[in-house]
């Protein structure tokens, strides 16, 4: 937590820049109006923050910029409900609320020394990519860095000038791939979980991190367990409606597990041994 | 007496349904509580007496195979109000049509035996006897009953496929019906807004009355909920509840079929049916028509016509 | 400080106002047949004959309260700038809680795990909490649907209360459990109790004896049944998805926050919620992780008597007040589901025998 008293106070932040990213999704890179704040703000990658439009409301967003980089937090927002529209509206300038960090992190201490496959779709980037700069700017503590990324059609793809920079990069094994033929696309096609299985990654000392739309992690985590990857080395981060952030509100349980205070990162094997509602 | 024929007919109709919705004994003996029977041992379960004021109608649309619904004269009119309205197909319903001499309020039993404990409860005509630890007390139905019974035009059910007994007719005078209607209308404006503004107050917005409510159609997205259109805040003021109330209302202009389940479901114990009632005499001034007793008729708000064959001049 | 006393019953109306010389008293009040917690004002009437109709929950867990409010300003220098101020009170009266019953009083208890005992504790509800002293009727027979027993309390259990009464002889017998309850015990229309100990503590073991266990004794929920689609499917069949349960329980505190807005002003506002509701886990996407209502009442029924005990060293967030059962529209008794679940001789084969598939 922010060490705040009221954990449901937001603090007040500015955008500095609103960046397109594709026709419905846009990236806010905001800085805390306490410059001191901005200073000791620590975080971990994986962390989530709820973004308030005062009078519309708050929703949950990762952090996607990494703490080793901290001039500002991105967050990117698909135009979806009330308040991600709001948030399209939001200019250069204009002032909203954070809370942040809630939420635990993906587990990148005992990925030191492991080979690191993620796997992601759409917006499902996001999370990734706040681990992916982090070990990047931390290279030399992780072997191959393997990235498998889809989108239904190539505007749709995320973080274009990351993608470009990955994937000029050799410490880096990027492969994008959009689900069908698209004018001017030369790169691969087909479903994020077919281009898996074709790639068949080892699963030899590596660990999976998976974010997506439901039905493709669903798929990817079939294909992982076909790839014989370990339970516990299989890394995902959930969504679900939240309001509190903070383990109170009730509706984001998986059992007696909350998605916003005990996840949103948990492992296969963990997620196998909470209840589930299907 | 009618239960067994009622059991005789459950057994005879279900190899042709999925589900026969009908009632049985609940958690004391003060209570009735619907069941979906599915296989003919649950049969021995099934309960008729005063206290299945329920109206099982309810679940009809909800269903997605062909049932068989046990209802009583008023439960029929939501049957008929769902063909008007297309929400039912009447060729996957059974209707066990269960003539009714009247039923019991369990909150006004309750009070009358000062809120002890139920141990039994038996009827003969015209009366309960409730057994409690301090002793036995009877009582007559017409002191324990629904307001809606106390005018009732439809003992016997309007549409049905079979009956449990010989079809009754009401003793009722049709003028009964609005009766608390017209003891309302004559208070002031001033005394009719602090009497529901006193009432209101109560309301937690658990949304039973809504839920249980035959002809509230939008359920899960009524506009106590949404946030588009935002017209109700999540507040609990009195101003969100009235209007919360005053929309649930206004929706079942014309669509009110009087059942009394918003009124029997209120945990708050609220008059909740008073204020459709009221709608309910304006439309039958207005454009001389019931709801929920002629499958042929369509709502009046449901269409628009210049010159409304049945509508009466307005009275201002 | 005396922890024990007598009250005479013409003198209640003496005690709660003094209580209320320096707090918020909220009392069972008698609105038409309705028995309500209000905040006591001298126009109203107090009702110490059944359980109210609503726990006593919202005196410290309002119902709707303000998180924050919030101003838009403009500098007149930088007219295309617009700053936002916030403010946040968290600072509430001293309050009373008197009237309640056993089982509402440790509704609290319930409540104050998950609100307070947690490195993000809810200011509003702990401040309002640490301000409230409660002073709880015994209760002298159970009530249509009570169970306190069958989850670890009584009707005359002291868990989350500071003060306890029993009727006796015309008056009730007080015995304070906190130091929050001796304070309360110096008032001056508060007679020495000692002489009626013995006959308060008759009565509440025979109340004690009187209320129903549901449950088979040391008894766990079945996992197999727990997790069947089927027979949750059977035995939500009647619910119509209503909050009545949730809104009259003691210990549920599931909530929304919604933002209001004005012109330039609004505020963020915390609102009960119910699990019960569709809408309550439905995501912008459209997606509903528990979109059939037997998946909610699972989840209800899970919360309860699963996953809190599973977090809080088995302790169940129900106290058995039984207002989910009597105030049901269509009676669904959790008491009847809960010991099915728990007996040992129940066989999900055969509830699972001539099922139809779970509806919504």
């Amino acid at each position: 937590m922010t060490g705040n008293e009221n954990p449901y106070l937001p603090e007040l932040v500015t955008v500095m820049k609103v960046i397109d990213e594709t026709p419905n999704i846009k990236s806010f890179q905001v800085v805390f109006n306490d410059t001191e704040k901005m200073k000791n703000f620590k975080f971990e990658p994986g962390q989530v923050g709820q973004l308030s439009v005062f009078g519309v409301g708050e929703s949950t967003f990762v952090i996607n910029s990494p703490p080793t980089r901290m001039d500002y937090l991105q967050f990117s927002v698909m135009k979806a409900g009330e308040v991600t529209t709001a948030l399209h509206g939001i200019y250069e300038g204009d002032v909203i609320g954070v809370r942040a960090p809630l939420g635990n992190w993906f587990p990148y201490q005992d990925m030191k020394g492991k080979n690191i496959l993620f796997v992601g779709g759409g917006i499902g980037l996001a999370p990734l990519r706040t681990l992916i700069l982090y070990m990047l700017d931390n290279r030399a503590d992780y072997k191959d860095i393997t990235i498998i990324y889809g989108s239904r059609t190539p505007p749709d793809l995320c973080y274009k000038d990351d993608l470009k920079e990955w994937e000029e990069r050799s410490d880096v094994n990027l492969i994008l791939t959009v689900d069908n033929e698209f004018p001017g696309w030369e790169k691969r096609t087909g479903f994020v979980p077919t281009v898996l299985k074709e790639e068949a990654p080892k699963s030899d000392n590596t660990i999976a991190i998976t974010c997506g739309p439901p039905i493709m992690i669903k798929f990817v985590l079939q294909g992982l367990a076909e790839l014989k990857f370990p339970e516990e080395n299989i890394i995902t981060t959930l969504e679900a409606r939240m309001k509190c952030g903070i383990g109170l509100c009730g509706r984001c349980n998986l059992g007696h597990k909350y998605i916003c205070k005990d996840g949103p990162v948990f492992s296969l094997k963990q997620l196998k041994e909470l209840p589930s509602d299907e | 007496m009618s239960t067994q024929k009622l059991k005789e007919i459950i057994k005879q109709v279900l190899p042709d349904v999925e589900t026969v919705i009908c009632w049985q004994e609940g958690y004391d003996k003060l209570n009735v509580t619907p069941i979906f029977i599915t296989s003919p041992e649950q049969v021995d379960q099934v309960v008729w007496n005063p206290l299945c004021a329920q109206n099982l109608a309810s679940y009809l649309p909800s269903q997605k195979k062909k049932v068989a619904v046990a209802v009583k004269g008023c439960d029929s009119r939501t049957i008929v109000q769902y063909m008007q309205e297309g929400l039912i197909d009447r060729n996957n319903v059974v209707i066990i049509g269960i003539p009714c001499k009247g039923t019991v309020s369990k909150k006004k039993v309750q009070k009358a035996i000062g809120n002890e404990p139920v141990e039994e409860v038996t009827f003969t005509d015209g009366s309960i006897k409730v057994k409690t630890p301090s002793g036995e007390k009877t009582l007559a139905l017409a002191d324990v009953c629904p307001t809606k019974c106390t005018s009732c035009q439809f003992p016997t059910p309007i549409v049905y496929d079979q009956l449990t007994a010989d079809a009754i007719k009401s003793d009722k005078p049709p003028e009964s019906v609005y009766a608390d209607v017209a003891e309302l209308e004559g208070k002031t404006l001033e005394e009719r807004k602090a009497y529901f503004a006193s009432q209101f107050d109560k309301c937690i917005r658990c949304y039973a009355c809504r839920n249980a409510c035959p002809m509230c159609v939008c359920q899960d997205s009524c506009i106590a909920e949404t946030r588009d259109p935002h017209w109700i805040t999540q507040k609990n003021s009195l101003d969100e509840k009235v209007m919360f109330h005053m929309i649930h209302a206004l929706h079942l202009a014309g669509r009110c079929v009087e059942c009394g389940e918003c009124e029997r479901v209120c945990p708050m114990e609220i008059p909740v049916a008073k204020l459709k009632k009221k709608i309910n005499k304006e439309m039958k001034d207005l454009f001389d028509y019931t709801p929920g007793v002629n499958p042929e008729d369509k709502p009046p708000m449901y269409t628009f016509n210049v010159d409304e064959a049945k509508i009466k001049e307005h009275k201002l | 400080m005396a922890d024990k006393g007598y009250l005479p019953k013409e003198k209640i109306k003496e005690f709660v106002e003094a209580l209320g010389k320096d707090a918020a008293v909220y009392a069972p009040c008698l609105e038409g047949d309705t028995i309500i917690f209000r905040q006591y004002t001298a126009d109203k009437e107090i009702s110490l004959d059944r359980p109210a109709n609503t726990p006593p929950k919202g005196a410290i867990y309002p119902q709707c309260e303000t998180l924050l409010s919030f101003e838009f300003k403009k500098d007149a220098a930088t007219p295309q700038k617009m700053d936002v101020e916030l403010k946040a009170n968290t600072d509430f009266p001293k309050a009373v809680v008197f009237g309640g019953r056993p089982c509402d009083a440790k509704g609290f208890t319930v409540i104050d795990r998950v609100f307070v005992n947690t490195d993000t504790a809810d200011p509003y509800y702990k401040k309002r909490r640490e301000n409230t002293t409660i002073i709880t009727k015994c209760c002298n027979s159970p009530y249509a649907g009570c169970f306190c027993v069958g989850v670890g309390g009584g009707p005359a259990s002291r868990e989350g209360s500071d003060v306890v009464m029993t009727e006796v002889d015309g008056g009730y017998y007080l015995e304070a459990v906190t130091e929050k309850g001796k304070a309360v015990m110096s008032l001056s229309m508060i007679q020495d109790g000692s002489s009626y100990e013995a006959k308060a503590k008759q009565a509440n073991e025979k109340a004690t004896g009187a209320v129903r266990n549901p449950f088979p004794a040391d008894a766990r929920i079945s996992p197999e049944l727990f997790d069947s689609g089927d027979f949750w499917g059977r035995v939500v069949d009647k619910c119509v998805s209503c909050g009545a349960c949730t809104f009259l329980c003691p210990t549920c505190y599931c909530f929304n926050i919604t933002d209001e807005q004005a012109i330039t002003t609004g505020e963020r506002i915390r609102s009960w919620d119910s699990c019960m509701f569709q809408h309550f886990t439905l995501e912008t996407s459209g997606h509903n992780p528990r979109p059939a209502k037997y998946k909610r009442f699972r989840n209800r029924v899970g919360h309860k008597f699963s996953y809190y005990p599973e977090k809080y060293d088995g302790a169940i967030a129900c106290t058995g007040c039984g207002r989910c059962i009597r105030y049901c529209p269509v009676s669904v008794d959790i008491s009847e589901i809960v010991g099915y679940l728990k007996d040992p001789k129940a066989d999900p084969k055969q509830w699972a025998a001539d099922k139809k598939d779970a509806k919504n």
